[in-house]
C-alpha cells in the first residue's frame, strides 16, 4: 500500500500548564538550534485566535508540529508532508518516530519541562489523501476498500508497537473528512521504549 | 491505484477549457524544471495562476540573531528570480463577487488540509488564500477547484484581479439594483481576454450598489462601478456611474469619474476599451508608476475619457457584450426556507449581543444576512465544511466572502437566527462584534508576505483580544470604529480607509531596529471608501494598544453630539492628532525595554533582513513571451502523448502548438486576430511568410511552411512516425517564431 500524500499523528496532553503563547519562543528556538536534525524547520505560525482548532504551528519542509486543540482535545499533532517513505508502513514508521521525537523534545525542553506531559496510550492517526485513501464507507460486499486495507495494515503495525491489546477504531464518518483512526492502547510503553522499538523495526 | 491521479478522476467534472489550461501550466512547470523557460516568464506565468511567492522563499531567514540559509533541496532550482522551487508559497484563489457555494467550500476545505496548513484565509478583496503550499501540488489543487467551477487564473500578476462586489448586493436596503450579475458577467468577460494580457501592472475592478455605503469601495479601485437608474425616454434605465484610477498603496488616489452614466449594455465594451488604452499607454518600465491611476493622472481624465471613447469605436463587435443581459430577468437567488419572523422572541444575552452586530435585516421581509466574524479572516478546514453544512441547512448557495475578511450567510429566515447562532457557536464561529472595533482587518504582513515590515496580524490578534475583553463596556462611539492594519506602506490591509489605520515601518534606536506602526487617522470606509486618512506619526509596535486607548478615550471625551471620528480628526487637525501620540514616540534603549525590539507574536529580535522581492507587480515580460510559453508547453505535451503511444493526440497538440506560436507572433502586430486557426494562419502567411520576415537565412521559408502544410493538409490517420515528425517540425517552428520576434522586435522584453 502506497504512502498517503500526508500522514498525521496526534498525541494528547496529559498535563499542560503553560499558556499556549509559550510555544512561540520555544518553536523559534527549535528552529535556531536545529533540534530536529533530519528535518528542516522553517517558521512559526500563530493561529491561537482560532477557537477549538490548531493554535501554534512549527512549520517545516518535511513536517509541521502543531499545538492543537481541535475537538477540545489538546495535543501535539505531527503532520508529515513529504519523504515519509514509499509504503504506508514506512510512512507510519517515519511519522511515529518523528512525532514521538517531537513529544520528547517538548517534554524535555528547558522552558516547558515539568509543565507538560503527553500520553502514549492513545492517539489519532489521519491519512490526508482523499485520492488514494478516500474516507468512503465499507461497501459491504466483501470487497475491502482502501480504507479497510489501510486499517488492517496500520492495526498490525501498531499492535506490534503499542501492545497486543491496542485497538484501532475508525472515526470521522463524513466523506469530506480524511480517513481517521483512533488508537487506544491501554498497555502502551513509554516514549523511549516506543522509540527504541521503532528504531529496531527500521 | 497509484497511477490514477486527480486529472483522471476529475476529467468529467472539470470544464474542458479550465482542465486544458491547468495541463498547460503543468507543462510549463515541467519545462521550468528542465531549465527551458526563462525565470521571469515562468514567474509571471505562475502569478497569473495565483501561485505566489512567500516569505523566506529566497532561502534566507533571520532567526533573531543572524540570517541563515534554509537548506532546501535542489538549491539551484528556481520558480522565479531569486525564488527557490521547493520553498513554500501562497495560493490565491479568485472568488468573483465573493460568491461561494457549500459545495465549493467543501472542496476548498479539502485542498487546504491536503496542500496547505489547513487554514483558509479570506482576503481584503474577497479572495481566499492558502499558505505554505508546494508548487508541485498546485496543478492537482487547481483541478480539484476546477471541478467545482473555481479558477485561480489571473488571481495575481499583471492582470485583471478578482472582481469584487458588495456582499449585500441583492438584499441591501439602499442599493439601486443588484450589481452581482453585472459583476459576474464582467469577471467572465475579462477573464483571460486577449486585451488584458499586456498590462504593466495589476488591475482591480469593483462593483457597488449604492453611493453612500462602503461595501463596494469603488473609489479606491482601478475601475469602479456604481449602480444607477436613470430615466431614459421616460423609462427607468439601468446603468453605472463609472470611476477610474483609484487605488491605495504608498500614494493613495481617489478614483475619477470616467462616465456619469454608462448604460448596462455598454459597460463591457467600455471596460474593454479602457483595458486597451491601459495596455497601450500605461507605464511598463517603472512598476511604481504603472497602475492605471498614474496614466489617468498623467494624461488627465478628459483626455483619458476621449482616448477610451475613440478606442471604443474601433472595437470589433462581440456578442458577449450584451448576451448576459438576456439572462438577467431570470437571475435570482433562492432562499431555502420561507420567510419567518422573530416576533420578539427573547434570546440569551449572548444571542442578543451577536444579533446586534452580526445580523443585517434584508430588504426582503423575514430574511436576514448573518456575518460570520472570522478572527483575522481565518478558518480551519474542519470549520469550513462544518460551515458548508450550516449553509446547506439554512441558506443553500447564498454564501459570500467580504472585504472585511468575513463570510456572510444571506437569506436566513429570521426565526432560524437563534438556532443558527447556536450552530455557529458550536463550530467556533459564533463571535459577535462583526463590523465593530474588534473586527480588525489585517494583511498577511510579516507572517507570510515577502514585503512585510511589521507584524500586522500579530498586532491585529493582540488588539482583538484586548478589545474583546472590554467590548461590553466600550461606549457606542468607540464600538463602531474600524481598525485596519497593513504590514507595510503597500496598503493591502486597506488602512487608508479606516478610522484608525496602521501600517508597518521601522525606526532605529541605538544599534537596533524597532518595529513601528505609522498611525493613520480619519479615513472613511463609508461612501465607497470616500476619503483617506491622515498619517500622523509612527509609534513602536508594542505601544499600539495604548495608543488606541488614548485616541479613543480622547474622542469619547471631546466629541460633540453626533460628531463622527473623521469629523473629529478633521476638527482637531493633524498637529493636535500628532500630539496625542507624541508621548509614545520616544524610543527606549534595548537594555531598558528589550521587548520593544521584537514584534507581536514574534519573539525574534526585529530585523528587516527577511524582506524579499515582492511579487505584487508581477514580472513585466512581453505579451509575446507570455503567449509563446503555452505553445511550448503544448509541444511538450505532444511529446508526452507520443510517449504514451497516442499519435492522434500528439499530432493534434503539435499542430495546436504551432498555431499558438503563430498567433503570439501575429499579435505583436495585430491584437484582434482572434482564435480561429484559419484566420491566424492567414494573417501569419500574409504578414510574416509572404513578406519573408519569417525566413531563415539558410532554411528560407522551410519552418513557416511546416505550419502551412499541416494546416492545409491535416493527416487523417497520424501514426507514431508522422506524429514524431510533426513534433520536430513544431519545435523548429516555435524556435523560428522566437527568432522572428526578436528580429522584428514586436514587443521588446522590458527589463525591470
Ligand atoms: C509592491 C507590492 C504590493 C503592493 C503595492 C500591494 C498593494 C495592494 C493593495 C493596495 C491592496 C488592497 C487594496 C485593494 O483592494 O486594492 C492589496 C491587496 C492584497 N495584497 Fe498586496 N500589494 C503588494 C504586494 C503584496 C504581497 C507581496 C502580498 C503577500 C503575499 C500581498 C498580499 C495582499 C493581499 C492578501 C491582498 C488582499 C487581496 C486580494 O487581492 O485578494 N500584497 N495589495
Ligand atoms: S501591506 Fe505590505 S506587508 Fe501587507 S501584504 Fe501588502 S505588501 Fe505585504
Amino acid at each position: 500500500m502506497i504512502a498517503p500524500q500526508r500522514l498525521c499523528v496526534k498525541f494528547y496532553f496529559e498535563e499542560l500548564s503553560v499558556d499556549v503563547d509559550t510555544f512561540i519562543p520555544v518553536f523559534h528556538r527549535w528552529i535556531r538550534e536545529d533540534v530536529v536534525s533530519n528535518e528542516m524547520l522553517l517558521d512559526v505560525a500563530d493561529y491561537k485566535h482560532i477557537l477549538d482548532g490548531p493554535a501554534i504551528f512549527l512549520i517545516g519542509h518535511e513536517a509541521d508540529y502543531v499545538v492543537d486543540f481541535t475537538d477540545g482535545k489538546p495535543g501535539l499533532l505531527y503532520v508529515r508532508k513529504r519523504d515519509a517513505g514509499p509504503s504506508l508502513s514506512d510512512a507510519l514508521g517515519t511519522t511515529l518516530t518523528q512525532a514521538l521525537n517531537g513529544v520528547k523534545l517538548a517534554e524535555n525542553d528547558v522552558e516547558l519541562a515539568g509543565k507538560l506531559k503527553l500520553r502514549t496510550d492513545g492517539a489519532t492517526i489521519v491519512l490526508l489523501d482523499r485520492l488514494s485513501y478516500p474516507n468512503a464507507s465499507s461497501n459491504g460486499d466483501g470487497v475491502s476498500s482502501a480504507a479497510d486495507a489501510a486499517q488492517a495494515q496500520l492495526a498490525e503495525n501498531l499492535t506490534a508497537l503499542f501492545g497486543s491489546d491496542a485497538t484501532l477504531t475508525r472515526v470521522a464518518n463524513d466523506e469530506r473528512e480524511p480517513l481517521t483512526f483512533e488508537l487506544n492502547a491501554p498497555s502502551a510503553p513509554n516514549v523511549d521504549t516506543l522509540l527504541s522499538q521503532l528504531e529496531s523495526v527500521n | 491505484m497509484s497511477n490514477i491521479g486527480w486529472k483522471d478522476v476529475l476529467s468529467d467534472d472539470m470544464p474542458v477549457e479550465l482542465a486544458h489550461e491547468i495541463d498547460i501550466f503543468e507543462g510549463q512547470m515541467e519545462l521550468m524544471g528542465q531549465g527551458k523557460l526563462d525565470e521571469k516568464v515562468f514567474a509571471e506565468t505562475r502569478l497569473r495562476r495565483g501561485v505566489y511567492g512567500q516569505r523566506y522563499d529566497n532561502g534566507q531567514r533571520h532567526d533573531g540573531f543572524e540570517s541563515r540559509e534554509l537548506a532546501f533541496e535542489e538549491l539551484e532550482r528556481f520558480k522565479g528570480p531569486d525564488t527557490l522551487w521547493h520553498a513554500p508559497g501562497m495560493q490565491r484563489i479568485k472568488v468573483p463577487s465573493g460568491g461561494l457555494t457549500p459545495k465549493q467550500l467543501d472542496v476548498l476545505a479539502q485542498v487546504a488540509d491536503e496542500y496547505s496548513d489547513g487554514i483558509l484565509h479570506i482576503t481584503t478583496r474577497q479572495d481566499i488564500q492558502l499558505h505554505f503550499v508546494h508548487i508541485e501540488d498546485t496543478p492537482d489543487m487547481m483541478r480539484r477547484l476546477a471541478s467545482v467551477g473555481i479558477t485561480t487564473r489571473e488571481a495575481c500578476g499583471n492582470s485583471v484581479r478578482n472582481v469584487t462586489c458588495c456582499h449585500l448586493a441583492g438584499v441591501c436596503r439602499t442599493e439601486a439594483f443588484d450589481a452581482t450579475p453585472y459583476s459576474n458577467a464582467f469577471a467572465d468577460f475579462l477573464l483571460g481576454h486577449d486585451d488584458v494580457q499586456d498590462f504593466g501592472r495589476k488591475f482591480k475592478p469593483a462593483f457597488s450598489g449604492c453611493e453612500s455605503e462602503a461595501c463596494g469601495l469603488v473609489m479606491m479601485h482601478d475601475l469602479g462601478y456604481l449602480a444607477q437608474i436613470q430615466e431614459v425616454d421616460g423609462k427607468p434605465k439601468r446603468g453605472f456611474k463609472v470611476f477610474v484610477g483609484g487605488g491605495l498603496g504608498t500614494v493613495p488616489h481617489q478614483a475619477k469619474v470616467l462616465s456619469e452614466f454608462t448604460p448596462e449594455e455598454e459597460i463591457l465594451p467600455q471596460a474593454q476599451a479602457v483595458s486597451r488604452v491601459f495596455a497601450r499607454l500605461g507605464e511598463k518600465r517603472n512598476r511604481n508608476r504603472a497602475r492605471i491611476k498614474f496614466l489617468v493622472a498623467k494624461v488627465g481624465i478628459e483626455e483619458f475619457r476621449r482616448l477610451v471613447e475613440e478606442e471604443r469605436k474601433t472595437l470589433p463587435h462581440d456578442d458577449r457584450w450584451t448576451a448576459y443581459l438576456d439572462t438577467l430577468p431570470h437571475y435570482e437567488e433562492k432562499p431555502t426556507r420561507p420567510p419567518t419572523f422573530l416576533n420578539g422572541q427573547v434570546g440569551s444575552s449572548e444571542f442578543n449581543q451577536w444579533f446586534e452586530t452580526n445580523v443585517y435585516s434584508q430588504r426582503q421581509d423575514g430574511y436576514s444576512v448573518v456575518t460570520v466574524n472570522l478572527p483575522l479572516g481565518d478558518l480551519t478546514s474542519k470549520q469550513t465544511w462544518e460551515l458548508a453544512d450550516v449553509a446547506r441547512k439554512y441558506v443553500g448557495d447564498n454564501v459570500r466572502s467580504t472585504v472585511e475578511q468575513n463570510i456572510v450567510l444571506r437569506w436566513v429566515s429570521d426565526s432560524d437566527l437563534p438556532n443558527l447562532y447556536e450552530e455557529l457557536k458550536a463550530i467556533g464561529l459564533g463571535d459577535a462584534g462583526a463590523g465593530t472595533i474588534v473586527d480588525i482587518t489585517a494583511c498577511p504582513g510579516t507572517d507570510t508576505c515577502k514585503l512585510g515590515i511589521a507584524s500586522s496580524r500579530g498586532l491585529a490578534g493582540e488588539l482583538r483580544t484586548r478589545l474583546t475583553v472590554k467590548s461590553a463596556s466600550l461606549p457606542d462611539a468607540i464600538k463602531d470604529l474600524k481598525i485596519k492594519i497593513s504590514g507595510c506602506f503597500n496598503s493591502c490591509g486597506q488602512h487608508h480607509v479606516s478610522d484608525i489605520g496602521f501600517f508597518g515601518n521601522s525606526r532605529r534606536s541605538g544599534n537596533f531596529k524597532m518595529p513601528h506602526f505609522q498611525v493613520v487617522l480619519g479615513g472613511m470606509w463609508r461612501e465607497n471608501a470616500g476619503s483617506y486618512g491622515l498619517a500622523v506619526g509612527a509609534v513602536p509596535s508594542k505601544t499600539v494598544p495604548e495608543v488606541v486607548d488614548v485616541i479613543t478615550n480622547r474622542y469619547v471625551e471631546e466629541r460633540s453630539k453626533g460628531e463622527t471620528f473623521q469629523e473629529w480628526i478633521g476638527r482637531i487637525g493633524k498637529k493636535e492628532a500628532r500630539s496625542m501620540i507624541q508621548p509614545f514616540m520616544k524610543l527606549p534603549d534595548f537594555e531598558q525595554q528589550p521587548e520593544f525590539f521584537s514584534d507581536w507574536g514574534d519573539p525574534r529580535v526585529f530585523s528587516l533582513g527577511d524582506i524579499g522581492i515582492g511579487e505584487c507587480a508581477g514580472e513585466v515580460v512581453s505579451l509575446f513571451s507570455m503567449e509563446i510559453s503555452p505553445a511550448e508547453s503544448e509541444a511538450f505535451e505532444a511529446q508526452v502523448a507520443l510517449d504514451e503511444n497516442d499519435p492522434a493526440r500528439a499530432d493534434a497538440m503539435a499542430y495546436s502548438s504551432m498555431v499558438k506560436a503563430a498567433r503570439a507572433l501575429v499579435r505583436t502586430q495585430f491584437l484582434d486576430v482572434g482564435d480561429s486557426p484559419d484566420r491566424i494562419v492567414e494573417e501569419f502567411k500574409s504578414r510574416f511568410f509572404d513578406t519573408e520576415l519569417f525566413f531563415d537565412q539558410y532554411a528560407k521559408g522551410k519552418f513557416g511552411q511546416y505550419l502551412l502544410d499541416r494546416h492545409n493538409n491535416p493527416n487523417p490517420n497520424p501514426d507514431n512516425d508522422s506524429a514524431h515528425r510533426l513534433i520536430e517540425e513544431a519545435l523548429l517552428f516555435i524556435e523560428a517564431t522566437h527568432v522572428c520576434e526578436s528580429k522584428v522586435g514586436g514587443n521588446v522584453l522590458i527589463e525591470i
